[in-house]
């Protein structure tokens, strides 16, 4: 398995959560595709780390603290998603327009 | 006594008397008519006592200086200036006196004086200026003092805009003469007027005859304004609408005059330029006949006296600009005597049948009010230029300097002017003691008050006399007094009394068609009832005009630079709007632009 | 170093404002009072530094000097010279009629009188500072209160009046920040000083470029012709105490900026751009003269003979740089702005009087007001003469001192703008005519006229105009030295 490879899966799983974010209209699943976004980022930090990285341990950190940032982010994501969904009934994103200008 | 210590008080007494009525007396009318009364007293005491101490030297100090220029404030005391201050303190207070009658009944009497006393000050301060700055500033005092005057009974708004115009026209004139002493002071340095009349090192060594001429043009711009000549004379007619012992004062004995006194002041400047003295020759006797002639067909009493004010201020500024100092000064002063009283006259039938209509005057039985018609007739018979009277000294003088200048034509137009002046004088005299029909026995006809009467005849009996002071005014102002052959006055008193004898004929006699011998040719009669079409050009013209690029300039105010303005506020706002709909709100939108953002961004970055 | 005067002085309307603004609510007479005994003693104080001001000597008196900021340069530095006195005089002046005149002002008096007093603190702050930064900063604060005073007290059309004036101002501020940032740059001192930047000789073409940007932000501030907009329709708007200081001062400190910002550092730029802008201001001049004669709104009447009054400030800058007539042309610029903050201060403060009792300002409504209010028409008579530049009151002076430089250095163009003054008396006596005189109208026959202290303001403006009137030398001895002291600049 070369680095590229481990490149190529990172890519997929990225492009799939942009699509996902760009053309999902409901809010679960745009949190979703960011979730897959961030994880592309980590299995990029993992390969980069394992394959060139001077000090693996960098990579690890920050994969971590990604880690950390995506459940955090996820609470918070979710919570507004709740208080959304009891304010509206839905969830569309495309139905969500209060910063119009 | 210092002189100058005396000028003090002469010229500052009114303007204190002024202030206190003004500021304390508005409730209080008598202590306010006395107090301007004692300043106006003050005020002749002061100036014969100059007078009699004879001239003295120019007094004066540093009143500001700033660059370039310097002002200087200070008395002059040589004849011009102790004569006719005598003559104007002295006129101030016998009108002062006079208006305690007329002005008896009238509510706002405290106004009234008070404005007498601020005229008061300001023309005596006028008369007395060492530098033409301080001339001015008491010149525009003056008019200031005639605009409250002449519409002191400012609900009548005849008598406002009358106001308005007569600020107006001298402001156009006083523009000229602003003018023409900034620019004196830019090339002398000075304005000091003993300084500047200077033979040796006086403005007429400094400049080129073309130059001075242009000053004293514009000087004479401010004479026209305030003498009332031709073209700027309109204001003075319609002064009128001031109560009469202003008309009086103002506009025809002191203030009218204040325009001639300056010529006289600068006379050497003026006579330095041949072109100057042909306008002025010029100007002044095309004004003496047009005011002449529409004196001939004017009904309005004050107004026919107006109009030969106009006629005799031309009189005097022909003759100054002939050479004849002592012919035009003399006719000042002696136009002073008489003309105020003529005006007081009127002013006491006026008072009496309220009505400024000669005809209907005489109709009502003026001739009953037997010592105002004295003085009427003494001092038509005076402008008329009858001798022994004071105007006919003083008019034949006048005559003689043209003659001697040379200015044949302008002495024969001059002459022609003259006769015009006996013929409407007499028509007006006619038309008050011979009216057209018999008087009915009106018990209700009396002669005015004392008040009103004793200054009238104090200034008949000066009109009688006045001849005599032409000696001893030629001795003050250190000229000499000319001698005239009877021969040469013939002229003047042929015309006169051919004046007086159409008058009769048109007017006096039994059998008299009283219309005059100008109502025979239509146009001339339609051109002279409406005063030569002057306001009329003034309006169509000027007013117009005014009216014009203050519309236009208001336009371009709204629509350009307001509107301007605006639209660019429109423009802002609306880009904001536009710009603000890209804001959809739709976040994948957003994305999606961040996306295609950093994908060309890597493009061109990558492809570098 | 003595006692700091001039901090004191600046002092009284900060403190006039803290003090304001800690007044329970309601009690308003409290506020009034405190009003009128700062400004009471700022006046004095002025009087004192006046009194107290070395003419033989001229230049910056009554100096402090503390360090503010001193890593950029900033100092808290306070001076005046003759020019600063009178115009702090006549800030003061302005300030305690103005007090005086909203003293029946009812509606939230005291976010009225804070902000007031805040623009005063600005007004205050630009004719001292020696600090070029401080002297941005003040004119600043000057500015920023307009826009709640009008929006929140005034009248006609007043958000519009308040939002135009205001972007007009910023925009006069957008030009000027940067101009006043790269004096401080090219000039490389590392000090805001503007004693230490006058020492400094600025290159020709750096000074070619940088002087329109001062002119014009400051010049729109003054009501410079053709960017007056914001002035006319801002004088309507505002209250009378506002229009006041607004007239009488705010636009003095957009001619002063010129004068110690534009012409004091940079004289060699004032010296190429000074024909074009003299041609302006007389523009200005005849434009604000001609436009005045048809407005209906006594404001308006007095909003654009302000336009004219000042365009001969500018042109009495102008002329003063061109140098054939200088001290003529500075003495007069800065007497006529004194005399015309006293005068149209004395304008607005009888207006907001006739307009307070008649809740009218459209000139046509009254006719023969001559009857029912003497003392308020004479004291606005008085004032219109003023602006006519009739002698015997202080602009006449003013305006005789620049014509006479206008004379000299350009004849044709003083002869125009002399003959503009005829229509200044014209669209002066149309006003007396249309409302004050003629018949009685008995409409207004309930109006109350003036009493006791409410002639109080007026009476002081109007011996004000007087007695400069009489004694111009009183202020033309105070200033002249510093006219001298400028003029050794070119």
């Amino acid at each position: 398995m070369s680095l590229s490879a481990f490149l190529l899966v990172s890519l997929v799983l990225f492009s799939a959560g942009l699509v996902a974010i760009m053309s999902r209209r409901n809010l679960v699943t745009i949190l979703v595709g960011i979730e897959l976004m961030l994880n592309a980022a980590s299995i990029n930090f993992m390969a980069f780390n394992y394959y060139t990285a001077v000090d693996p341990v960098v990579g690890q950190i920050i994969v971590l603290v990604i880690i950390g940032l995506a459940a955090a982010e996820v609470a918070i994501f979710l919570s507004i998603l709740m208080v959304l969904y009891r304010a509206r009934h839905d969830v569309d994103v495309e139905e969500i327009r209060e910063i119009r200008g | 006594m210092n002189p100058a210590i005396l000028a003090i008080v002469v010229i500052f007494t009114p303007l204190v008397a002024f202030a206190t009525a003004m500021l304390f007396c508005m409730k209080a009318h008598r202590i306010a008519q006395g107090l301007i009364l004692g300043g106006g007293a003050v005020s002749v005491v002061g100036a014969f006592l100059l007078l009699l101490g004879g001239p003295s030297e120019t007094q004066s100090i540093v009143w500001l200086s700033s660059g370039s220029l310097e002002l200087s404030f200070g008395f002059m005391f040589d004849g011009l200036s102790l004569s006719f201050g005598a003559v104007v303190a002295l006129i101030t207070f016998l009108v002062q006196v006079y208006s305690i009658g007329y002005m008896h009944h009238d509510p706002a009497k405290t106004r009234y004086f008070a404005l007498l006393g601020l005229f008061g000050w300001a023309m005596l301060g006028f008369v007395y200026a060492v530098d033409l700055l301080q001339a001015l500033i008491f010149w525009e005092l003056v008019g200031l003092a005639s605009f409250f005057l002449i519409g002191f009974w400012y609900e009548k708004p005849s008598a406002s805009a009358a106001a308005r115009k007569a600020f107006l026209l001298t402001r156009i004139g006083d523009t000229g003469l602003l003018i023409g002493i900034l620019l004196i002071i830019n090339i002398s340095g000075m304005a000091h007027i003993p300084a500047l009349l200077d033979a040796e090192t006086g403005l007429t060594t400094m400049v080129s005859e073309g130059t001075l001429t242009l000053l004293v043009l514009l000087i004479f711009m401010g004479i026209m304004g305030k003498s009332a000549q031709f073209p700027l004379h309109t204001w003075l007619p319609d002064a009128m609408e001031g109560p009469t012992p202003v008309s009086a004062l103002l506009h025809s004995a002191t203030m009218v005059a204040a325009g001639v006194f300056l010529f006289a002041r600068l006379h050497p400047l003026f006579m330095a330029s041949e072109t100057a003295i042909l306008v002025v020759l010029c100007i002044a006797i095309f004004t003496a006949l047009m005011s002449a002639t529409i004196a001939m067909v004017e009904t309005d009493l004050k107004k026919v006296l107006a109009y030969s004010s106009i006629g005799q201020l031309a009189f005097m500024l022909a003759a100054l600009a002939a050479g004849g100092l002592l012919a035009g000064i003399l006719h000042l002063i002696l136009h002073a005597v008489f003309k105020a009283l003529l005006f007081l006259c009127a002013g006491s039938y006026i008072h009496h049948f309220e009505t400024n209509d000669m005809r209907e005057i005489g109709r009502r039985g003026g001739r009953r009010m037997r010592w105002t018609t004295a003085g009427l007739v003494i001092g038509g018979a005076s402008l008329a230029g009858l001798p022994p009277l004071a105007g006919f000294f003083s008019k034949e003088e006048v005559l003689a300097s043209l003659s001697h200048g040379g200015y044949h034509l302008i002495w024969f137009l001059a002459l022609f002017a003259a006769f015009l002046t006996a013929y409407y004088t007499f028509r007006m005299v006619f038309f008050i003691i011979l009216p057209d029909r018999p008087l009915e026995a009106d018990a209700t006809v009396h002669d005015s008050s004392p008040v009103i009467l004793g200054p009238i005849i104090f200034l008949t009996i000066a009109t009688v006399l006045g001849g005599l002071i032409l000696g001893p005014l030629a001795a003050i102002l250190l000229l000499d007094v000319p001698h005239h052959s009877l021969l040469s006055m013939l002229p003047a008193i042929l015309c006169a009394l051919a004046g007086v004898f159409v008058a009769w004929w048109d007017f006096g006699r039994s059998r008299a068609t009283r219309r005059g011998f100008v109502g025979a040719v239509p146009v001339l009669h339609r051109l002279f009832s409406r005063k030569w079409y002057v306001d009329d050009v003034y309006q169509a013209v000027f007013a117009r005009f005014i009216q014009l690029m203050a519309t236009v300039l208001h336009r371009v105010e709204v629509d350009l630079l307001d509107g301007g303005a605006d639209r660019l506020a429109d423009v802002t706002r609306w880009t904001g709007g536009w710009t603000a709909r890209l804001q959809s709100g739709w976040v994948q939108a957003y994305i999606a632009s961040g996306v295609v953002v950093v994908a060309l961004a890597g493009y061109f970055l990558g492809s570098r | 170093m003595g006692i700091p005067i001039l901090s004191l002085i600046l002092l009284c309307p900060v403190l006039a404002t803290a003090a304001v603004m800690l007044v329970p609510a309601g009690r308003d007479q409290m506020v009034r009072w405190i009003s009128v005994a700062f400004s009471l003693l700022a006046l004095i104080l002025s009087a004192i530094v006046w009194m107290a001001y070395d003419q033989t000597v001229g230049g910056l008196q009554f100096e402090e000097i503390v360090p503010w900021v001193p890593a950029v340069g900033i100092t808290w530095h306070m001076a005046v010279d003759g020019f600063g006195v009178l115009l702090v005089m006549l800030n003061s002046l302005v300030w305690f009629t103005g007090v005086l005149t909203m003293w029946s002002l009812a509606y939230r008096v005291k976010e009225y009188f804070a902000f007031m007093t805040l623009l005063v603190v600005g007004v205050y702050g630009v004719f001292m500072t020696q600090d070029l930064f401080l002297l941005f900063f003040f004119y600043e604060i000057a500015v920023v209160p307009m826009y709640p005073l009008i929006l929140i007290w005034g009248s006609t059309r007043k958000e519009y009046a308040a939002m135009k004036l205001m972007l007009y101002l910023l925009v006069g501020s957008a030009l000027l920040f940067p101009a006043l940032l790269a004096i401080y740059h090219v000039a490389g001192l590392g000090t805001f000083s503007m004693v230490e930047l006058g020492r400094h000789t600025f290159g020709i073409e750096f000074q070619k470029f940088v002087y329109p940007f001062v002119y014009l932000g400051f010049g729109v501030l003054a009501g410079m012709f053709p960017f007056h907009g914001w002035s006319p329709s801002g004088h309507v708007a505002a209250p009378s105490a506002v229009s006041m200081l607004h007239a009488g001062v705010l636009m003095k400190l957009g001619a002063f900026g010129i004068l110690v910002v534009g012409i004091r550092l940079l004289p060699e730029g004032a010296t190429y751009w000074a024909p074009l802008f003299a041609v302006l201001a007389a523009c200005g001049i005849l434009y604000g003269a001609f436009v005045a004669l048809r407005q209906t709104d006594f404001k308006f009447v007095i909003g654009f003979s302000s336009v004219s009054h000042m365009g001969i400030v500018l042109l009495g800058l102008n002329l003063g740089v061109l140098g054939v007539a200088s001290a003529d042309a500075f003495n007069g610029a800065v007497f006529q702005m004194f005399a015309h903050g006293i005068m149209t201060a004395l304008f607005f403060s009888t207006v907001g009087y006739i307009y307070d009792k008649a809740h009218t300002k459209t000139i046509s409504d009254f006719g023969g007001l001559g009857s029912q209010m003497p003392r308020a028409v004479t004291i606005f008579i008085i004032a219109g003469l003023c602006g006519a530049g009739l002698p015997g009151l202080a602009s006449f002076w003013a305006e005789l001192l620049v014509f006479l430089a206008a004379m000299k250095t350009y004849p044709i163009l003083g002869a125009a703008i002399v003959a503009g003054l005829v229509l200044t008396a014209m669209y002066i006596l149309r006003v007396f005519q249309q409302a004050f005189f003629g018949p009685r109208n008995p409409k207004w026959d309930g109006l109350t006229d003036m009493v006791g202290w409410e002639l109080l303001p007026r009476a002081i403006l109007v011996a004000v105009l007087i007695l400069f009137g009489f004694f111009p030398n009183l202020i033309l001895g105070l200033i002249d030295p510093t006219t001298q002291i400028l003029m050794e600049g070119f």
